[in-house]
């Protein structure tokens, strides 16, 4: 038996339990008398042992069980647990995660835990006076690769059975008047405790087909679910597996590879390509029979296309959930005091976006820590409580997503960002005053800080420049508002998924441009409507707001013939700021297949990446973020 | 032919409630037992289709009477009572040879899908 197929799972469900562990530890570190927090955390150390214990990973389980030891010290005394326990518990959830990573990754004996076990060991020892026994190494039973005869079954019972050791007892029962049944995991002396979460498995050498063997099984009752594998020679088997009729419309959730998701994805962007060149071919021949298809596959391939996105939907919490415990973390190490919250946590992203905004939010997380909130010392002083205030917050936005991250600290002092930016050049000896868009700008100079001592949380300057790259690339924005003595908020904007999106088709010259709808406010025309200036800009006034403008005919450096006096203008908005961009045409809306993009060297950093239009020809999607 | 039953439980209210059920839904019960000994010898008297039987029961607790009733007739179908928490026991009854199981408070359904899941 093959566990390596098992690893990943391990991994991901080994995760979130460790999340959820911190979560609750920190829960439990705001309410030190409740009694839930402890529970929790003891039921999920529990499940990743027995998880690691299936899979073999010694270390990993001796530690998650020394772990367990303490926790039910704990839980049991139902006292208020001492600050150095708490402590010690969430170095042991750290030691914990990191095992388990070094674990999958095959590395288990790098995985550093004696240190922390025996100090799990020694704060167990004192609920027990007396009695210095040292916890014997939790030796994991060799359970799915036991190699034995017989199917593997794998049965996971209804969540709202009551006493499921009882059940799954009934069940091994069943299954052993039907055959030889070897390697229970857990084992049977787990169903006697709470803590079994109905779900189990075990090989079963028996005759009857995995259909007959389904049935017998599943007639003891509150069975979920039940698969019945091949033999032991026969990894992948025919797997049986049937959801229960009973759950009638329940949503059920399975674990995919991202990977799969993303190749899915490719292919669905290949079929909306092609159907795109259908439609233009069903135009051309003007053949009734033809048209009729090529709507048809059109309905089909967006309903297909919108499934798809939909599945890679990630609700935010998934990343933002270890962001409590970092501010904590933060928080202590700089002597300050910081209330955190987390608003939005149910919107959702692309799996592909909410990945690679983990890091840009650490950094600006541990910047409003570091530089936004004050000691208490100095909160008392301005008359502001002495906790500081961190709000993260994700909001939906028309398609897309708004991320923002605000301190109630002492905010940005432009004067002093000004001066050294004056002195370091980046900006016109003439500035007296930063906008909020010129002080980000030299935020996110590379290098660039004004903190008089570089801490060890922040580091030298690096974190907006860098959170401004990731999200650049994305096909987001970045967006800083500040006020002295009062905070500070960064806003990031992202779209909402990656691979496929709708976009306006421009012309300009001979070419064609994608520009995604996600920015586009509205059009209008040039030519037709009121000019004006705007910082020396060419502008244009729509609606009584004035509206800079920029040629892409000139941007892009477009020869040929003059464009038609009177052309489309596409008003494109990020947060509070508009441009307008001024094409020759309008070829229409159109779903384009993201593409990355490696500009060639000297490109103008207006591109995020490039689409194969439907009749073969790439087209260059313009980046609102470069434009605006 | 309706199926006879033997209630075995030390508190009357659970004894008629499970009663109650079992005769609506047309089961005979031909007798009732408050504990683990006397359930034992009833069985031998009147060797019902089914006995229910609660697990935590003076003089002789409800698993050592399956276990009495399992080695005299190893086909005796035995419906455990439990309580919410009565984990270990429960597996402990179902080694001993107790065919099903229902959780207290009861609901007539699962009540009675356990009976007919054991008279199978």
């Amino acid at each position: 038996m093959d566990l390596s197929q098992y690893a990943e799972l391990f991994l991901a469900e080994s995760r979130e339990h460790l999340s959820a562990c911190n979560q609750l530890l920190l829960e439990w570190e705001r309410r030190p008398t409740a009694p839930e927090p402890v529970g929790g955390i003891f039921r999920a150390v529990h499940t990743v042992k027995g998880m690691a214990a299936t899979m073999g990973y010694a270390r990993v389980a001796d530690l998650a069980h020394r772990m367990e030891n303490l926790l039910d010290h704990l839980r049991r005394g139902g006292q208020a647990p001492a600050d150095d326990t708490l402590q010690l518990l969430f170095r042991a959830t750290d030691a914990l995660e990191k095992a388990v990573d070094l674990a999958v990754a095959g590395r288990e004996r790098e995985a550093d835990t004696a240190a922390v076990a025996a100090d799990l060991d020694k704060a167990t020892a004192r609920f027990t006076p007396g009695e210095t026994r040292v916890e014997p190494a939790f030796v994991p039973e060799p359970v799915l690769d036991i190699g034995g005869g017989g199917r593997l079954i794998q049965v996971t019972l209804r969540a709202e059975a009551l006493i499921k050791g009882g059940r799954a007892m009934l069940i091994i029962r069943k299954a052993q008047s039907l055959g030889a049944v070897q390697g229970i995991s857990p084992s049977p002396a787990a169903f006697e405790t709470e803590d079994f979460d109905g779900r189990f498995v075990f090989r079963l050498d028996s005759t009857m087909t995995p259909a007959e063997i389904e049935t017998a099984v599943r007639g003891v009752g509150d069975v979920d679910r039940v698969t019945v594998g091949g033999g032991p020679g026969d990894e992948v088997g025919e797997e049986h597996v049937t959801p229960a009729e009973s759950a009638g419309g329940r949503s059920r959730h399975i674990r995919v590879d991202l990977r799969r998701l993303d190749t899915l994805m490719d292919l669905i962007g290949e079929l909306v390509t092609t159907r795109g060149r259908l439609n233009e071919v069903a135009a051309e021949r003007k053949d009734p029979a033809i048209d009729d298809l090529a709507i048809q596959v059109s309905r089909l391939s967006a309903d297909l296309q919108a499934e798809i996105i939909q599945a890679r939907m990630t609700p935010v919490w998934q990343v933002f959930d270890r962001f409590p415990r970092l501010v904590r973390d933060v928080a202590r190490q700089l002597d300050k005091q910081v209330v955190f919250k987390v608003e939005g946590k149910e919107i959702e992203l692309d799996r592909a976006i909410l990945d690679e905004l983990g890091d840009p939010l650490v950094h600006l997380l541990r910047n409003a820590v570091d530089h936004g909130i004050e000691t208490p010392a100095e909160r008392r002083k301005h008359k502001k409580k002495p906790e500081g205030e961190i709000v993260l917050s994700a909001v939906r936005e028309r398609s897309s997503v708004a991320i923002s991250i605000t301190d109630d600290g002492r905010g940005i002092d432009r004067a002093k960002v000004l001066a050294k930016a004056l002195r370091e050049g980046l900006v016109d000896p003439h500035t007296e005053t930063l906008s909020d868009d010129q002080l980000l700008r030299v935020l996110a100079r590379p290098g660039f800080s004004t903190a008089a001592a570089v801490t060890s949380v922040s580091g030298r300057g690096v974190g907006i420049d860098v959170a401004m790259t990731k999200i650049r690339a994305l096909g987001g924005s970045i967006e800083i508002r500040t006020e002295p003595g009062k905070g500070t908020s960064f806003i990031l904007r992202l779209p909402v998924t990656l691979a496929i999106v709708r976009a306006l088709i421009a012309a300009v010259g001979t070419e064609r441009y994608a520009l995604p709808l996600t920015y586009v406010a509205e059009t209008a025309e040039f030519g037709a409507i009121a000019m004006t200036t705007m910082e020396g800009r060419e502008a244009m006034v729509l609606r009584d707001r004035v509206v800079p403008l920029v040629h892409l005919r000139s941007l892009l450096s477009v020869g040929g013939d003059a464009p038609p006096p009177r052309r489309p203008v596409i008003v494109l908005e990020m947060g509070e700021r508009r441009t307008g961009v001024v094409v020759d045409g309008m070829l229409g809306q159109q779903e384009i297949v993201v593409k990355a993009f490696e500009a060639p060297q000297g490109t103008l950093p207006v591109f995020s990446g490039a689409t194969i239009m439907g009749d073969g020809v790439p087209a260059l999607i313009l980046d609102a973020a470069g434009l605006v | 032919m309706s199926h006879s039953v033997l209630v075995c439980d030390d508190a009357i209210f659970m004894r008629t409630m499970i009663s109650d059920i079992l005769a609506q839904a047309g089961f005979e019960i031909v007798g009732e037992a408050e504990t683990g000994s006397q359930a034992v010898e009833k069985y031998r008297q009147l060797k019902p289709d089914l006995v229910t039987m609660d697990i935590v029961m003076p003089d002789m607790g409800g698993i050592d009477a399956v276990r009495e009733i399992v080695k005299n007739d190893p086909d005796a179908k035995i419906l455990m009572c439990s309580a919410m928490g009565q984990q270990a026991l429960v597996v402990e009854a179902i080694q001993a040879g107790a065919k099903d199981f229902v959780v207290k408070p009861f609901q007539p359904s699962r009540v009675l899908e356990a009976v007919q899941r054991v008279l199978g």
